[in-house]
């Protein structure tokens, strides 16, 4: 008992930290969800790329572990890099491989979706790098470590927190505070209708891409610049958590995206500090389908009636 | 079929030219006829002699590495045909399956190896398979088979992940809460290093009049058997009243209630069954390779599949075998394609679901279409015509019809 109560604070943390990773990712999966009804299976691995575009920017700017211009601004050019670059990508992808289907039966963009996913994957190993590839973040960031009350964690990790945090706050008012946003809600309610309102739905989809793919390519940055690697393969494992803490929030609603992605995070880390770091991912996956069955629409999802 | 010449301008027509018109669908249906089939099973079985007769007769020395992978893209025909049972006539989006494949070897090879020192004989060994994947599969079926769609798809992925973490972390005792269960030794799945040493089948080495057979000529046989058997067991099905509840529930759920069709208790049977006949292939592929590994149940795995079945087109048999081979034989051929393969698999996936969802010999149609508030999502030309004798009409024109009408074209299976 004294043990659980001396690491609980800490683990709480390290939750907190991967949470919000998760969560920012899992935007992206409900915003998309939330205006297609489509799982993007592919999701995760726009984040992977994004983590890619960040490294390959450090890369050009700095050499033997030495920045050659400033760090805060290498940081803002690996930041333009990887959200612009995922933006790009997220609705390249939709160009090509989900607008072809859009009103085809359901089956068909999800296996779209899985085949975009493991072609990002493999184009990834194939044409770029099949090892990781190690990102020079002490050299962009302090590699401070905080302490405080006996629980620490690195600045980083804090960071990472902190804009993930910042930029779900942006999200929420930008879709229930502006006009873009509502046309948003309107098109995810009915785009039928929406297209009466004068609405321009393909915009409103696209810029939906966009802005999920452009927040997963911060999660890229920021994953990046805390474990100082990317690979390949990251986004498959990270992407399905993310997608699963948006399923458990309640698929399409996006504060339940945000706090499923923070409780995913702290079930985890609780789970692997406490019972099993063995079986972490048989809990968290076991959490999804009990879940899913006691409660389909997940903890703050809305009834579904015919959606499936 | 010839028989009843058609009323329409066909009469005249050539057989070559109506089997064209005729269109995939057609050409699905003329090629699950057993008079293409028997033929075809035969010939496949011996390919072998003829590779033996030429390797004899010349200097050329590839009898065996293409018995290998002619056993190879058999075992991948039999997965295909097992997971177009669940995707293609039931409609349900398995993504977990090539767990219960993974399942039914690593069940295999525990009892068959010297692991945790069991060896049953054959037939014991085959009850064990098959239990535990029946096992697995309702664990998994019931509870999930009542979610539907996506999120059926979600809980089977989740499904196939814990298993994959399974198997890569029970090669120690399960350590929980800092209590071991087990005794320290336990190693149940032998972790990333699979298990080895796993016992073939009792076998004959050799038979009277066909003499000595080799090891991958004798699981070729064995694959090519279970894939004829598959076939013929669900060609029969799909006539049964069973196939035709199958095919019911996956174009219109909602009908088929209304039709009083227990939707749960057929979608559970296709589950179970694609799920049961993945695990005997396991079970197969573990005494051909001697092995059990993990890779072989990967993720990707499954994707690998999944190509295979719709690229030759859901709901379509032979296109499962055709799109097997299409999957297998390249990466061997071509070492250097290997790298590329899972970037090959993936591309063709995509191009074929944007450009030709239905595949090659597809009989569901999953094209978009123009939905005027209606709700009709599926549409099986192989069951709406018996397409060589109304080689006029085609997938699409029905669905033209069906939206200028708004009703549901005839019952699929109706036969006058």
């Amino acid at each position: 008992m004294d043990y659980f109560l001396q690491n609980f604070p800490q683990q709480l943390l390290n939750g907190l930290e991967i949470g919000s990773l998760y969560a920012l990712i899992a935007l992206g999966y409900t915003l998309i969800y939330g205006i297609l009804e489509l799982l993007n299976f592919a999701h995760g691995d726009v984040f992977m790329v994004g983590g890619f575009l960040a490294a390959g920017a450090a890369a050009l700017f700095v050499h033997n572990e030495v920045a050659v211009i400033p760090a805060a601004l290498i940081v803002t050019l690996m930041a333009v890099a990887a959200m612009g670059g995922a933006g790009m990508l997220g609705v390249g992808i939709e160009r090509v491989a989900y607008r072809p289907l859009r009103n085809a039966n359901r089956l068909a963009p999800l296996i779209t979706a899985i085949g975009v996913s493991l072609f990002l994957q493999s184009a990834m190993q194939v044409w770029v790098s099949p090892a990781p590839v190690l990102v020079p973040s002490n050299a962009l960031v302090p590699q401070t470590v905080l302490h405080a009350a006996g629980i620490e964690t690195p600045l980083t990790g804090l960071t990472l927190f902190v804009v993930a945090v910042a930029l779900m706050i942006g999200l929420d008012l930008f879709v229930f505070r502006t006009r873009f946003g509502s046309a948003m809600r309107a098109t995810a309610q009915d785009r039928e209708a929406a297209t009466f309102m004068g609405i321009d739905v393909d915009r409103v989809i696209m810029v939906t891409f966009f802005i999920a793919s452009a927040l997963a390519g911060m999660g890229g940055l920021l994953f990046g610049l805390r474990y100082a690697t990317v690979d390949f393969f990251m986004g498959y494992l990270l992407g399905i958590k993310a997608f699963t803490a948006a399923v458990i929030g309640g698929i399409g609603n996006l504060r339940g995206a945000m706090i499923g992605g923070l409780m995913l995070g702290i079930l985890e880390s609780l789970v692997g500090g406490f019972i099993s770091t063995q079986f972490q991912d048989t809990f968290v996956f076991l959490a999804l389908i009990v879940v899913l069955l006691v409660r389909p629409q997940g903890l703050f999802g809305q009834p579904l009636t015919d959606r499936a | 079929m010839s028989a009843q010449p058609a009323t329409l301008d066909t009469e005249t027509s050539h057989p070559l030219k109506r089997l064209w018109d005729a269109g995939p669908a057609g050409w699905n249906n003329a090629l699950t006829k057993p008079s293409v089939l028997v033929p075809f099973f035969i010939v496949a079985a011996l390919i072998p002699f003829a590779l033996q007769y030429v390797e004899d007769n010349s200097s050329w020395t590839g009898t065996q590495f293409w018995t290998f992978l002619l056993a190879n893209c058999a075992m991948y025909a039999c997965l295909a045909v097992a997971l177009n049972l669940v995707v293609g006539y039931a409609g349900l989006l398995n993504l977990g399956f090539i767990a219960f494949f993974g399942i039914g070897s690593y069940a295999y090879a525990l009892v068959a190896s010297n692991q945790i020192h069991q060896h049953f004989p054959f037939w014991a060994a085959l009850l064990v398979v098959i239990l535990v994947t029946l096992a697995f599969a309702l664990l998994v079926g019931i509870p999930a088979l009542r979610l539907r769609g996506d999120y059926l798809a979600i809980v089977t992925l989740g499904f196939g992940l814990i298993m994959n973490d399974l198997i890569l972390n029970l090669d120690r005792p399960p350590v929980l809460a800092g209590h071991q269960f087990g005794p320290s030794g336990l190693n149940l799945t032998g972790g990333t290093n699979g298990l080895h040493n796993v016992a073939p089948f009792p076998l004959p080495t050799s038979l009277p009049l066909l003499g000595e057979i080799p090891h991958s000529r004798m699981y070729y046989w064995i694959f090519l058997g279970a894939l004829a058997l598959s076939i013929y067991g669900i060609l029969r099905w799909r006539h049964s009243r069973t196939g035709r509840a199958w095919v019911a529930i996956r174009d219109d759920e909602l009908a088929a209630r209304a039709m009083g069709v227990n939707t749960f208790k057929y979608r559970l049977l296709a589950f179970c069954i694609s799920a049961v006949m993945a695990g005997i292939f396991g079970m197969i592929d573990a005494a051909f390779v001697f092995n059990a590994y993990p890779d072989n149940f990967a993720v990707q795995q499954t994707v690998t599949v999944f190509i295979m079945v719709i690229l030759g087109g859901l709901g379509s048999l032979p296109g499962a075998i055709l799109g097997a081979i299409a999957f297998t034989v390249p990466p061997y051929l071509m070492q250097q394609l290997v790298s590329y393969k899972y970037l090959i698999v993936a591309v063709a996936l995509i191009a074929v679901m944007v450009l030709r969802p239905e595949g090659l010999l597809g009989t569901v149609s999953i094209r978009p279409r123009k939905t005027m508030g209606g709700t009709v999502e599926l549409l099986t030309a192989e069951s709406t015509i018996e397409a060589t004798e109304l080689p006029a009409v085609t997938d699409t024109e029905v669905a033209d019809l069906e939206a200028q009408s708004g009703a549901i074209v005839e019952d699929p299976e109706w036969k006058p």
